[in-house]
């Protein structure tokens, strides 16, 4: 109960810090360049109504900073997806504005312009769709439909603001969501140690070498191949492939999983494929947060699948699981780290805007 | 007597309800494949429907490195049925369509048109709903692509759920 006081005080300081918002003059303006490596590729869609334009991304950060926007405006967006965590929180489950835990663990907001089907069960095919759905969850931020807009609405600089972007001081849910997307499409990893070895410019260490062959191999006894065919699922530059798995995490799953989407019994217990970018900084993993720390993880893969008829077939021919040894789990880790992107968590365009 | 036949007409009609309701969902449960796009007729296929189309037997060879013998429907029958435009009409832009095969996992493959028709094609590349003989099995199944002779099976798409045609745009 004592915790509660200082994080009390906090949050009144924050809202008090946020109520002063400053707004740059002049708002920079003009398209918004997205800058990726030609290997992550150009298939993503950015709707048509909604360009990511300079002002669209200043006002969609303002946003995703804003604790106004939930019922209580003690939560923002970024509560739940801190910048130093890749965008997520450390949590097992978040909590939301009733102090309730939510249903699963924050994902990471990494490179999601090329996410087609978003959160754990795909549901969403938009970020532009994607971005109001914690906005009104009660156990997330909680706000009433046009609650968050209305307010905002009151507010000093917003109003002019959605005028420079779209063109109507009008703030409305749609909108909010629109420039939320803008924001989330610049957050783009691509600067790790591992991007570096990709375009040549960094030598991997032998452990480094070593675990990139476990994680890229599949395991072969007869030829007297080891190998964790991590890459199956979490290969390409990207370190994702846009795919639903059950992983093997129960005989029976508790949460049904993109099953409660589709309507296919072939689903139950299957979540997306996350991105391996950032895996260093995203504990706690899996869709409930269960492991704790990337060992937790390998164990699980390497002694701990659980069979059922849903298991990915990839994982369902590894009895239990790859039966790493101490030192190939060690060498997994080593290569792991380096999908640590630090210019992507410490890029000041990411940052607070509200603390300048 | 009037009031029993009322009584009789009230739980006739509730029951048919109930009926038309639970056969409205099974039915729409049990869509397994849907075929859309580029199509004059698109397709929502039952179970039923696919057993009922004219079956093709191949060889290939998954990746056990084995033969077998897979048995199914002809994309190309079904891209027929569902009026994409083969044959006589494969030409002109029409060369620049492709087939996206979508996975219930979210694995898609790509075919361009004229890879699936047998005026250009000589391999038959069937939906196949069964291997030497016995139903695919959970994980592969209800419905995988085959494409025989093809050296990697990646193309050899599993749990199939959709089939689109697309122009390159």
């Amino acid at each position: 109960m004592r915790y509660w006081k200082p994080i009390f005080v906090g949050a009144i300081v924050m809202a008090g810090l946020s109520a002063w918002t400053m707004v740059d003059d002049p708002v920079p303006t003009g398209p918004y360049p997205l800058h990726y490596p030609a290997s992550f590729g150009s298939r993503f869609t950015i709707p048509a109504d909604n360009p990511t334009t300079q002002e669209g991304v200043y006002l969609g950060r303002l946003l995703f900073y804003e604790p106004r926007l939930s019922a209580t405006q003690t939560i923002s967006c970024a509560s739940c997806h801190q910048q130093a965590r890749a965008f997520t929180d450390g949590l097992a489950l978040s909590i939301g504005v009733h102090g309730k835990t939510t249903r699963r663990n924050s994902m990471s907001l990494t490179n999601l312009l090329w996410v087609r089907q978003l959160f754990w069960d795909g549901r969403s095919s938009s970020l532009e769709e994607q971005a109001l759905i914690p906005l009104g969850h009660t156990d997330e931020m909680g706000s009433k439909p046009g609650e968050a807009a209305h307010f905002l609405q009151k507010t000093k600089p917003y109003p002019a603001l959605f005028k420079q972007v779209f063109g109507s001081d009008t703030i409305t849910d749609v909108r909010i969501g629109q420039a939320l997307a803008q924001f989330e499409r610049t957050l783009i990893s691509a600067d790790s140690r591992y991007d570096h070895f990709l375009a040549g410019h960094y030598q991997l260490t032998e452990s480094e070498q070593r675990g990139m062959q476990l994680f890229n191999q599949s395991p072969s006894p007869d030829r007297n191949v080891r190998g964790g065919n991590c890459a199956h699922c979490h290969g390409g530059a990207k370190l994702y492939q846009e795919l639903f798995h059950n992983n093997g995490l129960d005989k029976q799953a508790t949460d049904s999983g993109r099953q409660a989407i589709t309507g296919l019994a072939l689903d139950q217990g299957r979540f997306r494929v996350p991105t391996l970018r950032n895996i260093a900084l995203t504990a706690p993993y899996m869709h409930d947060g269960r492991f704790n720390n990337l060992d937790q993880v390998l164990e699980h893969y390497s002694e701990h699948i659980q069979p059922s008829p849903m298991l990915a077939p990839e994982l369902a021919g590894q009895p239990n699981g790859f039966h790493l040894t101490r030192s190939e789990k060690t060498d997994l880790i080593s290569f792991l780290q380096l999908f640590t992107d630090s210019t992507f968590v410490h890029n000041p365009q990411f940052a607070n805007p509200h603390l300048k | 007597m009037r009031n029993i036949n009322a009584q009789l007409a009230g739980y006739w009609q509730a029951s048919v309800v109930i009926v038309f309701l639970l056969t409205g969902l099974t039915s729409q449960a049990q869509t397994v494949l849907t075929v859309s796009g580029e199509v004059t007729k698109p397709l929502t296929l039952q179970a039923a429907d696919l057993t009922a189309m004219a079956h093709t037997q191949v060889t290939g060879k998954d990746r056990d490195g084995k033969e077998h013998q897979y048995a199914g429907i002809l994309l190309v029958d079904l891209l027929k049925q569902a009026g994409a435009t083969v044959g006589g009409e494969l030409r002109g832009e029409n060369l620049t369509k492709y087939v996206l095969v979508k996975s219930i996992d979210g694995y898609e493959v790509l075919f361009a048109l004229p890879e699936l028709d047998p005026d250009f094609a000589s391999r038959s590349i069937i939906l196949a709903d069964s291997v030497d003989g016995a139903p695919l099995g959970s994980g592969v199944g209800p419905y995988r692509i085959v494409v025989p002779g093809e050296k990697k099976p990646a193309r050899w798409i599993r749990e199939v759920k959709s089939i689109e045609v697309r122009f390159a745009k």
